[in-house]
């Protein structure tokens, strides 16, 4: 396969291809981050939409030495995410994602018994009321570091802040959300 | 030192992901075992990490790649009929294809040149590779041939044509010149008498003849 860099390369000399390759290989990261973001389908739909659209005119600014495209394209979405967060806040009435439609997970493993899948769907669901419930800067965190499956230094990177605050973000943003679920009645262990 | 409820609740992450000294580890373990609101904590969270790093991520919606792509590349509408069976023909007219195909037809002809085959005369014997070569050997001695006896035949020309140029010297006149030289005022030589051409030989005069002895010589049977 080829390399992430290679492909922008040609992307920036106009190989269309390597554009919908790069689309292809990376929209389910940007559009899962996006969801568990806004809990929204339709918006996360949106948002990644305007996120490629933002990588494809600043594509010329990307640079290998930043930290892999990745972690480039995660940090994009990232700060796109807090301006529409800022831009919406005022016209949310309530953080509660009630009303929005449950996106059940398609598990691939057929080994999983039925009753497992359902759990995990269910889990799924309530994870995502759970995360609408934390701050943004904890929310962000906690999905970057174990939804996303990032490192701490990617999450650093991506985040713009001190170790330190990373490595609390994510803490404070683990065990308020266990709490958060607990209250819900979601056990997890 | 030893470890409290507060220090368990900080470094709680740090133990889960692995980010603690071994020693540290040690005493958060021992401190987690005999503190059951610590022992909660800690089954509660290191449950809710497991899950979701278990979470396997969203399918993308179908149409969304599409949309990026319209958003981005321009909007592509799929070809039928006879459109899609022809869509490659524009290929043809880059630069890039074209001098592919200028190339190749080059190497052909160079190719078919040299080993003397016929494209229209062509037989399926002539493509076994002992027959190529043996063509090909053919055509090389009968190309070293014609040049040699280019070579000879231009040698012999360029003999007789230097053989005719050497002509005698003309014989020095005896009669007094009928005409009284004028002498110039300050005794030097007429210039122009001086600078006169000598009159040319008839060989010299005639390059045509060397050009025919050239034809004939080049014109022999082969």
């Amino acid at each position: 396969m080829e390399p992430d860099a290679q492909l922008v390369q040609h992307c920036l000399r106009g190989d269309g291809p390597a554009w919908e390759e790069l689309v292809k290989r990376h929209t389910r990261r940007v559009y899962n981050l996006c969801y568990r973001f806004t809990g929204n389908s339709a918006e996360a739909e949106d948002l990644s939409q305007e996120v490629f659209l933002r990588i494809y005119r600043t594509l010329a600014s990307y640079q290998e030495a930043f930290g892999g495209f990745p972690t480039w394209l995660t940090s994009v979405t990232r700060n796109l995410l807090v301006d529409h967060y800022r831009r919406t806040r005022r016209d949310r009435v309530t953080d509660s994602l009630d009303d929005a439609m449950p996106v059940l997970e398609e598990k691939h493993s057929s080994a999983r018994a039925p009753d497992k899948l359902a759990q995990a769907a269910e889990l799924s669901v309530q994870l995502q009321r759970g995360l609408a419930r934390l701050s943004p800067e904890l929310r962000e965190a906690v999905i970057l570091r174990d939804l996303q499956g990032l490192e701490y230094n990617e999450v650093q990177v991506i985040l713009q802040v001190p170790e330190g605050t990373v490595k609390s973000r994510i803490n404070r943003g683990r065990i308020e959300l266990a709490r958060i679920l607990g209250e819900m009645g979601v056990r997890p262990d | 030192m030893s470890w409290n409820c507060t220090q368990t609740e900080e470094r709680l992450s740090d133990f889960l992901d692995g980010r603690m000294e071994r020693e540290e580890s040690a005493e958060f373990s021992a401190h987690a075992a005999g503190c059951t609101e610590c022992a909660t904590l800690l089954r509660q969270v290191g449950g809710l990490v497991t899950e979701m790093k278990a979470i396997e991520p969203l399918p993308v919606p179908a149409p969304l790649v599409r949309k990026i792509l319209g958003a981005t590349l321009g909007e592509r509408t799929p070809q039928h009929g006879w459109k899609r069976m022809f869509g490659w023909v524009p290929i043809l007219w880059t630069p890039r294809f074209a001098m592919g195909a200028v190339t190749v037809a080059a190497v052909l002809a160079i190719v078919l040149n040299t080993t003397g085959l016929t494209p229209k005369k062509l037989k399926r014997a002539d493509l076994s590779p002992v027959n190529i070569a043996r063509s090909a050997n053919r055509q090389f001695h009968l190309a070293y041939a014609r040049s040699a006896k280019f070579v000879n035949d231009l040698r012999v020309v360029y003999e007789i044509q230097s053989a005719l140029q050497r002509t005698p010297e003309p014989p020095a006149s005896t009669n007094p010149d009928p005409e009284p030289k004028s002498e110039s005022p300050s005794g030097a030589p007429d210039q122009k008498s001086q600078t006169a051409p000598r009159p040319r030989s008839q060989v010299r005069n005639s390059p045509m003849l060397a050009f025919v002895m050239m034809c004939e010589f080049t014109r022999s049977p082969r």
